[in-house]
């Protein structure tokens, strides 16, 4: 049998082109973000809203990634628009994160008790075991000077570092060289979160990161069970 | 959350209707499942011994709040075959499967299976809790401890196992039905029982992960007014349960049972029998962890 090897080809290449296409209608350009020098001291603008309100706000559009798994439910909910604002105080850089999300998802969970597993007699019940909680978080290269590593965590060359929020878990700094690498690294960091009127107003204290840093944000919610990569995305946004 | 629970069957398992909600194999994909809920595996609750024995409250001690579920809460209800009446026990701990669906489903690479023993383990430092493992365990044996935020499974006591030493579940169980061994030592138990004499099979072969657990079916007594006839001819327990729960290698495994049986009620010696008794521990165990060749 002849196989009509021009109309294979032909195939292959129509569905590299509709991928390029799908990927560059929806990725949109990243942004300069502007931060702003604040005298407040940082600690007091990480919980105090109005504090921010002189401070340029950037709109960024968020992608959601595409379905990671066959057995995963489809993401229904549509995909929120990122507020970001950026302020210089006190030698940190701050970052605050504003988005709507109509779905509350967080709770008070009881500590974990500081001793090993294996000593616990008894454990403390659980309440819940199938909710997941809205989180948001900031990436940036670990190496100074680095340009744009892979989105999807930094790679083996181009590390990154992430700082992470959850909202029933609080924060926790995370450490990647590619997917599936991320790792807690058991430091974490100031951060304030409030959720109020379907809004989520996080604020975030970075290092002082340099001009020309890439920024790239990403947020999760609970309600359609959102965690690991199954969330929404920025693409680089570079600090002025 | 248990790693290691007996349920009464018919009933709903724990947690309720795991046998039906999905995950496993089909055609080399996993499949999909939603997540049990704390509905079905029961709330915690607590008994209101204050107020009854020094609050002056008279009335009968009471769970609170009002349990809906929890672990083997069917507990001896059994079901109902014509007039007569059946239930047995399926104790349940993780298979650790030779093709976990866990291991595939998690993208952190938290579950990993011992090379020297095939022992299914869970990482707890590289465990974030996802959760995408319980979906794929067609047997639902991880739990989800949201105080730690991570999952846990049954380690088969393998401390223990390295040490020479029969897991805690085998070593407790007083009605000596729990036999452990390497399924590929000629000498070991497990090897007779399920290789040699067929007489133990997987719960649910056809999820496709092929389980290391094996059970030996229930012992099938014939109904009442029947005790001359086969007990596939009449049995109590309805076979096409056992077929669902066992697949329908059951019927053979339950006659090769009935055979040796009748052999030793005619005053032969049964090897398999004498194997099932399980008198000492030498008979129920042989756990030599100079055969798993443990990596130090």
């Amino acid at each position: 049998m002849r196989i009509n090897r021009e109309a294979f080809l032909f195939a292959i290449v129509l569905v590299v082109t509709t991928i390029a296409g799908t990927q560059a209608g929806k990725t949109p350009a990243g942004q300069t973000l502007n931060p702003a020098p604040l005298s407040a001291p940082a600690e007091a603008l990480l919980k105090d809203s109005a504090g921010w309100d002189q401070v340029p706000d950037h709109r960024i559009s968020l992608n959601r990634t595409p379905p990671l798994y066959d057995t995963d439910e489809p993401a229904s909910l549509e995909i929120p628009v990122l507020d970001v604002r950026l302020a210089r105080a006190g030698g940190k850089l701050l970052v605050q994160m504003s988005w709507a999300d109509p779905t509350h998802d967080s709770a008070s969970l009881p500590e974990v008790p500081n001793t090993p597993p294996e000593t616990r007699f008894r454990k403390l019940p659980t309440e819940a075991d199938d909710r997941f909680f809205d989180a948001a978080a900031v990436m940036f290269p670990a190496k100074p000077g680095a340009m744009t590593p892979s989105l999807q965590m930094g790679d083996t060359d181009d590390p990154v570092q992430i700082y992470y929020w959850n909202a029933a878990r609080g924060p926790m700094l995370m450490e990647a060289a590619g997917r599936g690498t991320t790792r807690r690294t058991g430091a974490t960091f100031a951060v304030h979160g409030a959720y109020d009127k379907g809004r989520w107003t996080v604020a975030l204290e970075l290092p002082d990161l340099p001009a020309s840093t890439p920024l790239a944000f990403a947020i999760w919610n609970g309600s359609q069970k959102d965690r690991d990569g199954r969330k929404y995305f920025s693409v680089w946004q570079v600090l002025k | 959350m248990y790693w290691n629970n007996v349920e009464t069957r018919p009933g709903m398992g724990y947690p309720r209707q795991w046998d039906s909600i999905g995950g496993g194999w089909k055609d080399g994909q996993l499949q999909p499942s939603p997540l049990p809920s704390m509905d079905d595996y029961g709330h915690a609750w607590e008994f209101d011994y204050e107020q009854r024995l020094y609050e002056g409250k008279k009335k009968p001690v009471m769970a609170s709040p009002t349990p809906k579920s929890g672990v083997n809460w069917d507990e001896d209800v059994g079901g109902m075959n014509g007039d007569e009446n059946y239930f047995f026990y399926l104790p349940r701990i993780c298979n650790h499967c030779t093709y976990p669906a866990c291991l595939e489903a998690c993208p952190r690479k938290a579950i990993y299976k011992r090379e020297e023993d095939g022992i299914v383990v869970l990482d707890q430092d590289r465990c974030q809790g996802y959760r995408y493992c319980i979906k794929a365990c067609p047997y639902k044996k991880i739990y989800y401890n949201e105080v730690t935020g991570k999952s846990e499974k049954c380690i088969f006591c393998y401390p223990r196992l390295e040490k020479g030493e029969v897991n805690a579940c085998a070593a407790q169980c007083p009605g000596r039905l729990r036999f452990v061994g390497l399924l590929d030592d000629p000498e070991s138990p497990v090897h007779k029982l399920v290789l040699v004499h067929r007489a133990a099979l997987p719960l649910f072969p056809e999820k496709g992960t092929q389980p290391n657990v094996f059970y030996v079916p229930p012992f099938n007594p014939p109904k009442r007014g029947n005790y001359d006839k086969s007990i596939l001819e009449d049995s109590r327990l309805p076979l096409d349960y056992l077929i669902y729960l066992f697949g329908p290698e059951v019927r053979d495994v339950i006659t090769r049972l009935e055979a040796e049986l009748k052999m030793a009620q005619a005053g032969g010696r049964s090897e398999l029998l004498q194997l099932l008794i399980g008198r000492d521990a030498k008979t129920r165990y042989r756990i030599k962890p100079e055969l798993v060749q443990i990596k130090v």
